[in-house]
């Protein structure tokens, strides 16, 4: 029925939007993303079985919406665009230096780190809901989290670096399920 | 989101910064402390009004279907 994926659609939206900027750290590229990855989805929605996880595909599309574009184009990000709701909450210049801070530690994981750490932790995901969405096993999920929390942790406490933050999912398991290039990016 | 001030916005544990709340163990106190953080950093992102381009071009496209 064209209105319930349609309306699907337009829920998924501030999520996929999170998910977007978690990806690319930007926000310009992040809304391009978001309407790159909805052109994917309604040009392919005859792929979508209705009853099954609306969220997940979606989320697929786009990380791979994202993936894709990468391999054609290198494209820097700012890792200084942060959030321009991060200064607009009334907080003390303490307070917004150590989030400053946060934010720039958040954009220094890799991507799929980010991503989890994200959907888990913004939006509230369960890890196997995160596995369908990200096309990795449930261990592989909750791995990018416990890292992600693990290097945030380093960093921010301002305890020597071990690397091991910037471990693959190679490391894991071999659950690699995306293309070419992703260990460029995820790593 | 309602985040507790009490906390302010430190991280916690750091030498020359509050110790954790009572009773919390070091890493629950810094998870907790970081999804405030992320919270107070993207919760906006999220509640941004959606772009009327990409509304229109679903709009547009769920039209298309019933004709």
């Amino acid at each position: 029925m064209p209105n319930e994926f349609h309306g699907q659609l337009i829920t998924l939206l501030p999520r996929l939007r999170v998910q977007a900027l978690a990806l690319t750290r930007n926000r310009a590229a992040a809304e391009d993303l978001v309407q790159d990855a909805v052109a994917n989805a309604l040009a392919a929605q005859n792929s979508f079985t209705p009853g099954t996880n609306f969220a997940a595909w979606m989320h697929r599309i786009l990380r791979n919406r994202f993936i894709s574009t990468l391999r054609k184009q290198r494209e820097t990000t700012d890792i200084e665009d942060l959030p321009a709701g991060a200064f607009a909450v009334s907080a003390t210049h303490e307070d917004r230096l150590i989030l400053k801070e946060l934010g720039q530690a958040v954009n220094r994981l890799p991507a799929d780190q980010r991503e989890a750490l994200f959907m888990v932790v913004l939006q509230g995901m369960s890890y196997e809901d995160v596995a369908e969405a990200t096309g990795c096993a449930v261990g592989t999920a909750k791995s990018r989290v416990f890292r992600a929390r693990r290097q945030l942790q380093t960093w921010l406490m301002g305890e020597e670096s071990t690397g091991q933050g910037r471990t693959s999912d190679a490391q894991d398991g071999r659950e690699r399920r995306a293309g070419v290039g992703e260990h460029n990016l995820f790593a | 989101m309602d985040m507790d001030r009490s906390d302010s916005g430190k991280p916690p544990s750091k030498p020359h910064t509050v110790p954790p709340p009572q009773g919390r163990a070091p890493e629950d106190a810094f998870d907790l402390w970081l999804q405030r953080g992320l919270h107070q950093l993207y919760d906006s992102v999220a509640a941004e009004p959606i772009p009327p381009e990409l509304l229109r071009l679903i709009e547009a496209d769920k039209t298309r279907d019933k004709t």
